[in-house]
């Protein structure tokens, strides 16, 4: 049974189509990408599986758990977790004591406030963020509150990430050690969900890559095979000569 | 006509009345809400203040009440525009608990300034048409209130006029729509803010004027007002005149109805059921948008 | 030797000395300054009570004194009409008070900014209201308490309601509840993404300062003896109690405190040259803390190149 099971998604804000009724599964420790032009639906599948928003039809399933009727704290404590596209720190609160949060309050067994400070510190130094610790949230820099909101995640053990293009913005140097790091992350049995326009870093996470376009999913499969499909060249970039 | 039926008439007529009043007294605190994003906790100071100008200028200069509207409204203009411009723009920015800080403190200085000035004596407008009313059949209608609504129809009327069909008026929502935006499109925003204020003071002082021939005058009145004030923009919806004037009129209606019913000083209490009721199921008001102001 | 301890240590020692002279004030001084002292704690606990909910959940509380006066007409009516004893009286006040602040609280916590501020003042206005069209509560003429003999007693109680607001702001931050409340504060959407359900530490915290409203309403009841609508349900201890806040300082624990001295004593020595003095000056007060020091007094003598360039770091980041 997949570790993710959502059907038939369907979100519509007043007569606009935003999810057209989205399949899709995602197995234990399996690193998936989403992908799609501008508009395509991608956050608001994150939103709808995160407990963000509510689908106006289609069901998600989580570890054999029906997401229905729970909120996003609920599910995040289920163990799925979520990073913001725009990093959502907590500015006057100190880099530990924002790891420490999510520690503190992904359900029972809860640490107390002393382990998780410490339990903050670890993953702070697993991402890089060690010497930082002490600073308050409000004065990292763009990639530094990225890799926070990552600890963030992870600080709630969870079984799934979505990760909303994480990727956006840093120099291809700061994506390789992003690669790195995502793919250490993957290697604790932690299933990723990577929403990304950085390709390059989709294609090389992904067991499998999903395309959506206007609310649809037209492509699914292995990463060379989906970026070969002529319907996704044609959402990307308009129709070509052959089709006129 | 039974007399149950002559009652709720009557009470309608007289609710509908109180209503207009209540109206006017919102058009004002809406605007400076839906325009500068300020919940003006002064405003109540503000109909207090045209209160007493009507008031001096009817027991010092025999000026009619209604004749006298214009220069009162004109008053609080010239007062409204440099408390805006001098003052408030100071803080204009920040968060919505500091501009309601300093707007409080206003209150405080303008009453207590009122009172030191004035003394706490309750006054009232009294002419020698002040008590008539027509009859409409069984019905009464007090002259006073029933031209008071009038005025605040016309005074309502002529506000949404300037916003939507003046160059200040496409002014004033572009600033509540984008302050950014507005500003680099050359619309000097500091004078825009200060003009709006200005304004919604003129209605204020109007809606004093108006209230000093039926009600009791003091210096401390305003409180009340304010609080009338938030309760019509929560339930008409901010950003809307229509809405604050039919939101105006219902309060109007439910505060005269829970009156009839339960006693007279309950109306604090049908204010703010209404208020807790109307933020809880229909946070954007029965016409209006929750977000600023969009004419 | 004092300058061979460390800052923290510094601190504590100051703290202990400051607890000292309070608890032994009543022996050193004669009775009018011990009153003044009771006010001054009576607003150093407001203080520190709206700092739970204004400061730390970020819901600024206008109607907090509705927990003030259900504090105190519910100590008034037991010890008045049922004999009840003063500090069973006093619980039974704050536990109403946190009662009524649990049923509010998950209806007013939902709404943002504005609208809870102006809810929370209705609330005030109904009680206000209530209390004055019941005969229970004496109606609009108020009541009265049994006199108590000495007034050290309350000297004593306002003290110890005080150490307990202040301790409670002390300790927040530190505990797991604290964490919660902070991080509902900063970023609400983050703190449910990282598996916090907002609404019942948002109750816990408007809880927290009900019951400390609710425990200063009780003791100012039996220590002035007469109370009636007007004066408790009066929205004049939130505001106090807010500018004391932003005065002394809203991140810290002991901010809200250092506010309410300072500015209890010189509202007093104003008050006794007249009431209007007394209403000018604070409102002028807080036009000029807003305008010039909206992070408070604090922050500003810390700010870099002096106090003149805070100031005016400050206009520019405000002014349009």
């Amino acid at each position: 049974m997949p570790l993710l099971a959502a059907q038939g998604l369907t979100k519509l804000f007043g007569r606009l189509v935003a999810l057209d009724h989205v399949d899709l599964a995602i197995e234990a420790g399996e690193v998936v990408g989403l992908i799609g032009p501008n508009g395509a639906g991608k956050s608001t599948l994150v939103n709808l599986l995160s407990g963000f928003e509510s689908p106006s039809e289609g069901a998600v399933a989580f570890a054999g758990r029906a997401l229905d009727a729970l909120g996003a704290p609920a599910i995040a404590r289920l163990g799925l977790a979520r990073t913001f596209q725009i990093a959502q720190a907590f500015p006057a609160m100190t880099v530990r004591q924002n790891v420490a949060v999510p520690a503190l309050f992904r359900g029972a067994p809860a640490p107390s406030v002393r382990a998780a400070l410490r339990e903050a510190d670890h993953l702070l130094e697993s991402v890089g963020l060690g010497p930082k610790a002490a600073l308050p949230a409000g004065a990292l820099t763009t990639p530094d509150l990225r890799r926070l909101e990552l600890a963030k995640a992870l600080a709630l053990q969870p079984r799934l990430m979505l990760l909303d293009e994480v990727m956006a913005g840093l120099t291809p140097a700061e994506v390789d050690a992003a690669m790195a790091l995502l793919r250490e992350v993957n290697a604790r049995g932690i299933a990723l969900l990577v929403i990304e326009h950085v390709l390059r870093a989709v294609m090389g996470l992904s067991s499998r890559v999903v395309v959506l376009h206007h609310g649809r999913k037209i492509a699914e499969g292995p990463p060379d095979r989906v970026t070969a499909d002529p319907a996704v060249i044609e959402a990307y970039l308009g129709p070509g000569p052959a089709s006129r | 006509m039974s007399p149950e039926l002559q009652i709720a008439l009557q009470n309608a007529i007289n609710g509908l009345l109180l209503g207009g009043t209540y109206a006017l007294v919102a058009v004002g605190f809406s605007l400076v809400w839906g325009v500068l994003n300020v919940v003006n906790l002064a405003h109540g100071s503000l109909v207090m203040l045209g209160a007493y100008v009507t008031y001096w200028l009817y027991t010092r200069y025999r000026l009619d009440p209604f004749a006298s509207l214009p220069l009162t409204g004109l008053a609080l203009f010239g007062f409204g525009y440099p408390l805006q411009r001098l003052v408030i723009n100071q803080v204009i920015r920040a968060s919505f608990l500091i501009t309601f800080l300093l707007t409080f403190g206003l209150d405080l200085l303008v009453t207590n300034l009122a009172l030191a000035a004035w003394t706490a004596d309750v006054r009232a407008v009294t002419t020698p048409y002040s008590g008539r009313s027509l009859a409409l059949g069984p019905l009464a209608l007090p002259l006073v209130r029933a031209i008071a609504l009038l005025v605040a129809l016309a005074g309502a009327a002529l506000l949404q006029l300037l916003l939507t069909r003046t160059r200040l008026g496409s002014a004033i929502r572009a600033t509540a729509s984008d302050l950014e935006a507005a500003r680099l499109m050359g619309i000097p925003v500091a004078r825009v803010y200060a003009l709006t204020f200005a304004i919604a003071a003129a209605t204020a002082g109007v809606a004093g004027g108006l209230i000093s021939l039926s009600f009791p005058i003091f210096p401390a009145m305003g409180a009340g007002y304010t609080l009338i004030a938030f309760v019509v923009c929560v339930l008409g919806g901010l950003g809307s005149v229509p809405g604050a004037f039919l939101g105006g009129l219902l309060l109007g209606l439910l505060q005269t109805y829970a009156a009839a019913w339960l006693g007279p000083n309950f109306d604090n209490i049908v204010a703010f059921s209404v208020l807790v009721l109307v933020l809880v199921v229909r946070p954007a008001g029965l016409l209006g948008r929750t977000e600023r102001f969009r004419g | 030797m004092t300058a061979a301890l460390s800052g923290t240590a510094r601190r504590r020692l100051a703290l202990a000395l400051a607890l000292a002279v309070a608890v032994g004030l009543p022996a050193l001084t004669n009775t009018y300054y011990v009153r003044l002292a009771t006010g001054i704690l009576m607003f150093a606990a407001l203080a520190c009570g709206w700092n739970l909910v204004g400061g730390y959940a970020g819901y600024p509380d206008f109607g907090a004194a509705a927990f003030l006066g259900i504090g105190a007409y519910t100590t008034g009516v037991l010890m008045a009409r049922a004999a009840v004893p003063f500090p069973l009286a006093l619980l039974a006040g704050a536990f109403l008070a946190v009662v009524a602040a649990v049923l509010m609280g998950a209806v007013l916590l939902r709404l943002r900014g504005h609208y809870f501020a102006i809810a929370t003042l209705g609330f005030m206005l109904v009680l206000q209201q209530l209390a004055a069209n019941l005969e229970l509560t004496g109606g609009g003429s108020g009541m009265n308490l049994p006199v108590a003999r000495s007034f050290t007693t309350f000297y004593y109680w306002m003290l110890g309601v005080c150490a307990l607001a202040a301790a409670a702001g002390l300790f927040l931050p530190r505990l797991r509840v604290g964490y919660a409340i902070a991080a509902i504060r900063e970023n609400q959407a983050a703190a449910e993404a990282l598996g916090i359900a907002p609404l019942p530490y948002k109750i816990i915290a408007y809880s927290g300062s009900a019951f400390v409203f609710g425990l200063v309403g009780g003791v100012y009841a039996y220590w002035f003896t007469f109370i009636d609508p007007p004066t408790v349900f009066n929205v004049d201890f939130a505001i106090q109690a807010i500018v004391m806040t932003l005065f002394g300082g809203p991140a810290t624990a002991l901010g809200p405190v250092a506010g309410a001295i300072v500015l209890k004593s010189l509202d007093t020595v104003l008050t006794t040259v007249s009431i209007f003095l007394h209403n000018v000056f604070f409102g002028a007060l807080v036009c000029l803390l807003v305008i010039f020091a909206p992070r408070g007094l604090a922050d500003l003598r810390r700010a870099r190149g002096g106090i003149l360039a805070a100031l005016r770091a400050a206009l520019r980041e405000n002014r349009i």
